[in-house]
């Protein structure tokens, strides 16, 4: 439960790797040309299991904190993604639209996804004030979490004419908001361990909100039922029991 | 009295205790469309809350097992699934479906039992005297867990009565599980962690498959959204500090 200030310099290398791993998001662009729906659908699948399992290990993580604390933090922290939702007009967003070219469209996709790489910062930082090891295995999650996700923005984007070095280049960029909060919430975190049940909490209010709102209902739209239930457990199961070699 | 009258007299109680999460049914007069939203998805988010507890415990009698017993919960619910017969849920009416959904919950909560079951019997293997305070922990948590029951039977036409009933008999499991376990501790603590995981792998994957799709097709995603979470954090954190 120690953090220091001085390690703050490993929460910006793992939280900028983990931002720079949207990067092999443009992957399957590279190889081929178009992704089929379904396999949209499958990769938010992924980031949505991924995100629940993430969540779980900070709850996990947690079980010792002030109940009140935790549980007023969830509640903000899920407040605070359905309200930016709403405050920018996103809350019944399609954010797989592939064909819709308009510039309103393409800012209100970036702005979602800087969002919700915001609380995932969050998530980091917090994880890394808990231990370094944890904090790793967290940023590292996140960084694997970062992949589909970028791939589904890669492509909307390269549906609009973007070139593939350019939608990699924004992908990354829209994950940037995730090194600012890791390192910030660290710090705070480091310097006013009280806040620790607080940014626990608002880390996994705003995990399991953003999985809820975006990741799970856009990907039900796109692929059978049971294939999204299937990856989403996989992914998650996988992320629950790899924690347990870095709790 | 003797202790394994004890240990089944105590389950019985908790199991008692799940009857209660369809009280508040009593106050609910009219189903609409969006009220059976909230209810999948506050199914949902209690399911998927209970599942985080489940698998912390089990995890700390091995996380191998757990991972296993998850799997086979998986497989369980696709077997059951294919025993019910195909269903499309584009075409598929909706009388059928509905059964086909109760039936669903009713099977994943009652096997849940037998894991919740075990995990009772061996905790009281661990010394009498937390008896009664694990009993009321157990009788609490379980209650919200007959609400989940209630939620999904309520608005497809069962009666309060009747959803009472099946929370109840959702949880008989735990006290003729929570005997032998109590009487043969050692054996029952290595299966544990395969029932525990069992349990969150068929829950977690009832609501993903069934509960939350349906949640969205009958309401606004924000607001199915922001149901699922607070649930789901209400519940982990009242059953993990419980």
């Amino acid at each position: 439960m120690t953090a220091h200030p001085d390690l703050t310099l490993v929460v910006l290398l793992f939280a900028s790797l983990s931002a720079g791993t949207a990067v092999l998001g443009i992957g399957p662009f590279v190889f081929g040309r178009a992704l089929p729906l379904g396999q949209i659908g499958l990769a938010n699948a992924v980031a949505a299991g991924m995100m629940l399992g993430a969540a779980y290990g900070l709850l996990a993580a947690g079980a010792g904190l002030g109940i009140t604390a935790v549980a007023a933090g969830a509640a903000l922290g899920i407040l605070f993604v359905a309200g930016t939702h709403t405050a920018s007009g996103t809350e019944d967003l399609d954010l797989n639209r592939l064909d819709d070219r308009s510039d309103t469209y393409g800012y209100q996709v970036l702005l979602i996804n800087s969002l919700h790489a915001a609380s995932e910062g969050i998530a980091i930082g917090t994880a890394m004030a808990i231990s370094q090891p944890f904090g790793i295995f967290m940023a590292l999650a996140i960084a694997v979490h970062n992949i589909p996700e970028a791939t589904v923005l890669c492509a909307i984007l390269t549906g609009r004419g973007v070139g593939n070095a350019h939608a990699a280049a924004l992908a990354v960029a829209t994950d940037v908001s995730q090194v600012l909060l890791a390192v910030v919430v660290y710090a705070i975190v480091a310097a006013a361990p009280g806040v620790l049940p607080w940014a626990l909490g608002f880390a996994v209010g705003a995990l399991v909100q953003l999985t809820m709102s975006e990741l799970l209902p856009q990907s039900y739209r796109q692929t059978r039922h049971r294939s999204i239930a299937l990856v989403t457990i996989v992914a998650m199961g996988i992320v629950v029991f790899m924690r347990g070699f870095a709790a | 009295m003797s202790p394994v009258l004890t240990v089944f007299i105590y389950g019985l109680v908790t199991a008692i205790a799940t009857g209660f999460g369809a009280l508040p049914f009593l106050f609910l007069r009219q189903i609409s469309t969006r009220a059976v939203a909230s209810a999948n998805a506050i199914a949902g988010g209690l399911m998927l809350g209970a599942s985080f507890g489940i698998v912390a415990e089990g995890t700390t009698f091995g996380a191998w097992q757990t991972l296993a017993g998850g799997l086979l919960g998986v497989l369980f619910i696709l077997a059951t699934q294919h025993w019910l017969g195909g269903y499309d849920p584009d075409i598929g009416n909706v009388d059928r479906a509905n059964a086909r959904r109760m039936f669903l919950i009713v099977i994943v909560m009652t096997v849940h039992s037998f894991a919740e079951g075990v995990a009772v019997g061996v905790s009281f293997g661990g010394g009498a005297t937390l008896a009664l305070a694990i009993t009321l922990a157990i009788a609490v948590h379980n209650v919200p867990e007959g609400l989940a029951i209630s939620a999904v039977l309520r608005p497809r036409g069962k009666t309060v009565l009747a959803c009472a009933a099946w929370s109840i008999f959702s949880s008989l499991p735990q006290p003729l599980m929570a005997v032998p376990a109590f009487l043969f501790v050692d054996a029952f603590k290595q299966a544990l962690p395969y029932g525990l995981g069992f349990a969150a792998g068929a829950m977690v994957f009832m609501v993903l498959e069934e509960l939350l799709p349906e949640a969205y097709d009958q309401a606004r995603r924000p607001l199915v959204a922001i149901q699922v979470s607070l649930t789901l954090v209400a519940m982990v954190l009242f059953q993990q500090y419980l």
